[in-house]
C-alpha cells in the first residue's frame, strides 16, 4: 500500500514538475516581466525618480507589462555583472551601459536588441538624433545613449576666497600656485584616486591634460605619443607634496568625492550626475562650490571632456511580445516629460530634449554645466571611452606605480599601450 | 547474495542523485572550463582555437605571477597562522577557564556577519585620512601619522591578511568540539604524573586533535586559493596588482571578455590548489591516536 502511494506521489510530482521544464515561452494572455539591474537605486541622486516613473508604468500597464528593478548600488560590481552577463550570452532583459571599446565590439553579436529599424520608423522621437548617430555603426543601432556628459573641474569658492584666490587658475603653472596658497591655510589642494573600477577622478584629470596637451585627435594616437607621456607627468605631481589626500592611492570614488563634500580638499572634477548628491548630502559645500574648465596644460584651451556617459541597451530576443514591451519601456523614459523629471531631480545631462515650464528652474549649477558645454573650444574625449576594459584596468594600477616611483610615465603609458 | 546485490542497488540509487549533481555541476563546468582555455574567446564571437597559448601568456604575465604567488600567501596564512591560532583559543577554551562561554561566541561572532561589512570595517580602520589606527599609533607616537596602510606596496597585503587571520571563529569551534571530546582521564592521569597544562596540550590535546586540525587546515588552505572578497573589497588588487590573486585575476578577465584566458586561470587555480594542499596534507599526514 504504502509502495503505492509513493508511486502516485512521484507520478505526480512529475507531472507537475513537466510542463515547467518543457514551457518555452510565456502564454499571451500573461503579462511579461521586464527584469532591469539597475545602478540608479540606492543613495544615487536618480533613485527617488526613477522609482517613481518605474510604478506609474507598472501602475499604467497593469497585467500587460511588468518592470522589476534589482538594485545594483556599487558601480563597479554593476559594470563587472553586466559585462560579464554579456559575454556569457546572456544579458539582463534591460539594462544600462557605458559606451567604450567593448561597446562597439557588442555590435558584432545579436546578443543586443537591434532598435536600428524602430529608430527609422520615429521611435523616441526626443532623444537628439545627433547622440544616436554617435552610436551608429555601420547602419544599426543597438545601444541607445541617454546621459550625457563633461566633466569640468569643481572647486570651493569659501576655500578660495579664505586662501586669497580670486579666480580659478587658468594654466598648469598657475594651478601649482594654487595649490601652495591653499596647503597654507591647511586645506588639502584635490582628490584623487586610483581605485575603484576606473579611477575615475583621476582618469578625469588625465582626460583633461591630455585634450589640452595633445588637442581633439589626439586619441586616435597611440600611448606612446609624446602627449600622453606629459600627461602622465603631470598627473604624476598631483599625488606628490601632499597636493592630495593620504589615501588617495586606493581610494574610490566614494572617498574622493567625500573628502570634497567634507570640504577637506577644495577642487576634484566630476560629472553633472554628481550634483543631486552633494545637493542633498552636502549642502553647504555644495552652496559654495564652483565650476571651471580643467587648467591649460598644453597649447588646446577651453575644451571639455565630454561623453555619452550612459546607454540603454537590452537583450535581444525572439518573442515578439517582450521585445514590444521593452521597446515600450524604453520609449517611456525617452519621454520628454520623463526625462526632465530624471535631468531635474538629478542635475544629469540627458539626450531627450525638453523644455521648461513657467515656474520650473533648472538647479543653477546643472545651468552652469550647460552654459560651460556649449561655451567649450571642443568636447574632447574621455580615455575610458576610447579603450576597452582590459586598458582601462591598468590605468588606476599604473598611477599607483608611477606615483611610488615604480615606473617612469614613458613606462606608464607603454603599458597601456602594449594592453591595447 | 541477492539481499547483498540488492543493497549495493539500493546503494547506489541512493548516491545517484549526488553523482549526477556532481558531474553537472562540477566534472562537467571543470571539463568546459578546460577546453574553454584552450580558445580566444571574447563570448559573443566565434572562439579561435589557440593550443595552450593562453597558458603561455599567463607565464609570462607578471600580474598571473604576483597573484599565484600571493595565493600561496594566502594558503600558507589561513592554513597555518589562522588555524594555529584557532586551535591555540580552542585549546584555551576548553579549559572551561572564566568567561569561556561569552568568547567563544565573541570569537565566532564575525562568522555571522556579512564578508563585505567586516571589508568596510577595516578599510575605514585602516584609512590613511580618518582611520582609527593611525589615529591611535599618533596618540602613541606623538606626533601624527598618515600611513596608507592599503595603499602602500609594503603593507597592503598584510593588512589584509592579519584582518582575515584574525577571524579565527570558525576554525576554533570546529578544533574547540573535536577538543572537548577527548576524555578528561586523560588529563587526570596526566596531571597525577606531574604534566605541566602545556605538556597535556603538547602529548594529549595535540595528537588527539591531529586529524581535526589537518582537516581544517586543509580547510582553511582551500579558502586561501580560492581568497577573493577581501582583496577585492579592501584593494581591488592594489597598489599596482600587489595584491591581487588569481580569483581576482580571473574575475577581471572575464570583465574583460578575455574568457579563454580567465579559463585558463581557473584550470591552473585548481591544479596549483590540488597539488598543494594535497602536497601539504601529505606531509602533515602521521599517526593517529584511536580514543
Amino acid at each position: 500500500m504504502q509502495k503505492w502511494r509513493s508511486i502516485v506521489l512521484f507520478t505526480v510530482l512529475v507531472l507537475a514538475l513537466v510542463p515547467h521544464a518543457f514551457a518555452s515561452g510565456r502564454a499571451d494572455s500573461e503579462e511579461v516581466v521586464i527584469h532591469w539591474p539597475c545602478i540608479w537605486v540606492g543613495a544615487d541622486a536618480k533613485a527617488a525618480v526613477v522609482a517613481d516613473l518605474v510604478d506609474a508604468y507598472n501602475a499604467e500597464n497593469a497585467g500587460s507589462i511588468r518592470v522589476v528593478i534589482e538594485e545594483m548600488p556599487d558601480y563597479a560590481v554593476y559594470d563587472r555583472k553586466i559585462v560579464a552577463e554579456i559575454a556569457s550570452g546572456s544579458p539582463p532583459d534591460f539594462f544600462t551601459l557605458k559606451w567604450n571599446a567593448d561597446t562597439r565590439a557588442y555590435y558584432e553579436s545579436d546578443i543586443l536588441m537591434d532598435f536600428t529599424d524602430e529608430l527609422a520608423a520615429g521611435w523616441v522621437p526626443a532623444i537628439s538624433r545627433e547622440s544616436i548617430a554617435q552610436a551608429t555603426i555601420d547602419g544599426r543601432v543597438k545601444v541607445l545613449p541617454y546621459e550625457t556628459a563633461i566633466t569640468p573641474i569643481w572647486y570651493n569658492t569659501e576655500i578660495f576666497d579664505q586662501a586669497g584666490i580670486a579666480d580659478f587658475p587658468a594654466t598648469i603653472d598657475e594651478m601649482w600656485g594654487t595649490f601652495e596658497k591653499l596647503k597654507s591655510i591647511g586645506v588639502i589642494p584635490t582628490s584623487q584616486m586610483t581605485g575603484g573600477n576606473n579611477a575615475f577622478t583621476t582618469q578625469m584629470w588625465f582626460s583633461h591634460l591630455v585634450n589640452s596637451i595633445g588637442g581633439p585627435d589626439i586619441w586616435s594616437k597611440p600611448f606612446t605619443d609624446p602627449a600622453f607621456v606629459e600627461a602622465a607627468s603631470i598627473l604624476k605631481q598631483f599625488f606628490e607634496n601632499g597636493n592630495t589626500t593620504a589615501d588617495a592611492i586606493g581610494a574610490t570614488a566614494g572617498v574622493s568625492s567625500g573628502h570634497y563634500m567634507a570640504g577637506r580638499t577644495a577642487i576634484f572634477s566630476n560629472g553633472p550626475w554628481f550634483i543631486g548628491n552633494i545637493r542633498s548630502n552636502a549642502p553647504d559645500i555644495y552652496s559654495v562650490t564652483a565650476i571651471s574648465p580643467a587648467p591649460a596644460a598644453g597649447p588646446y584651451t577651453g575644451s571639455q571632456v565630454g561623453f555619452t556617459l550612459t546607454a540603454f541597451a537590452a537583450a535581444n530576443t525572439n518573442d515578439a511580445a517582450r521585445r514590444a514591451a521593452i521597446l515600450d519601456f524604453i520609449g517611456y523614459l525617452a519621454l520628454p516629460e520623463n526625462a526632465k523629471a530624471i535631468s531635474l531631480e538629478s542635475g544629469s545631462l540627458l539626450t531627450p530634449e525638453f523644455t521648461l515650464d513657467a515656474g520650473e528652474n533648472m538647479d543653477p549649477l546643472q545651468a552652469e554645466f550647460i552654459k560651460l558645454r556649449d561655451s567649450a573650444t571642443f568636447l574632447g574625449r574621455r580615455f575610458d571611452t576610447t579603450v576597452p576594459v582590459s586598458v582601462l584596468d591598468e590605468f588606476g594600477p599604473g598611477i599607483d606605480e608611477l606615483v611610488a616611483g615604480r615606473i617612469s610615465p614613458e613606462e606608464f603609458v607603454a603599458r597601456l599601450e602594449a594592453v591595447r | 547474495m541477492i539481499g547483498k546485490r540488492r543493497e549495493t542497488i539500493g546503494n547506489t540509487l541512493m548516491l545517484l542523485p549526488l553523482i549526477l549533481l556532481f558531474i553537472a555541476f562540477f566534472i562537467y563546468p571543470l571539463l568546459y572550463v578546460i577546453y574553454t582555455s584552450l580558445f580566444e574567446w571574447n563570448g559573443f564571437t566565434r572562439p579561435d582555437f589557440v593550443g595552450i597559448g593562453n597558458y603561455g601568456n599567463l607565464f609570462r604575465n607578471v600580474v598571473f605571477q604576483t597573484s599565484a604567488r600571493n595565493n600561496v600567501v594566502w594558503v600558507f596564512s589561513l592554513g597555518f597562522l589562522q588555524v594555529g591560532l584557532a586551535a591555540l583559543a580552542a585549546f584555551i577554551l576548553a579549559r572551561k577557564p572564566k568567561g569561556w562561554r561569552f568568547l567563544r561566541t565573541v570569537y565566532f561572532l564575525p562568522r555571522v556577519i556579512s564578508a563585505v561589512a567586516i571589508a568596510l570595517l577595516w578599510q575605514t580602520i585602516y584609512n590613511a585620512e580618518y582611520g582609527a589606527l593611525n589615529a591611535i599609533l599618533s596618540r602613541i607616537a606623538g606626533y601624527p601619522i598618515r600611513h596608507n596602510w592599503l595603499g602602500s606596496y609594503g603593507t597592503a597585503l598584510p593588512a589584509i591578511v592579519v584582518q582575515q587571520v584574525f577571524y579565527i571563529g570558525y576554525f576554533m569551534i570546529i578544533v574547540f568540539a573535536s577538543t572537548t571530546t577527548i576524555p578528561r582521564s586523560y588529563y587526570e592521569a596526566a596531571e597525577m604524573d606531574g604534566a605541566t597544562t602545556f605538556q597535556q596540550e603538547r602529548y594529549i590535546t595535540l595528537p588527539m586533535a591531529r586529524n581535526t586540525l589537518v582537516t581544517s587546515m586543509t580547510l582553511a588552505m582551500a579558502y586561501g586559493m580560492r581568497h577573493f572578497e577581501p582583496t577585492f573589497l579592501m584593494t581591488g588588487g592594489g597598489p599596482g596588482h600587489s595584491t591581487s590573486v588569481l580569483g581576482l585575476m580571473m574575475y577581471k578577465r572575464i570583465a574583460q571578455t578575455k574568457l579563454g584566458d580567465a579559463a585558463a586561470i581557473g584550470t591552473l587555480l585548481v591544479a596549483i590548489g590540488f597539488t598543494l594542499i594535497m602536497t601539504i596534507r601529505r606531509l602533515l599526514r602521521g599517526e593517529t591516536y584511536e580514543r
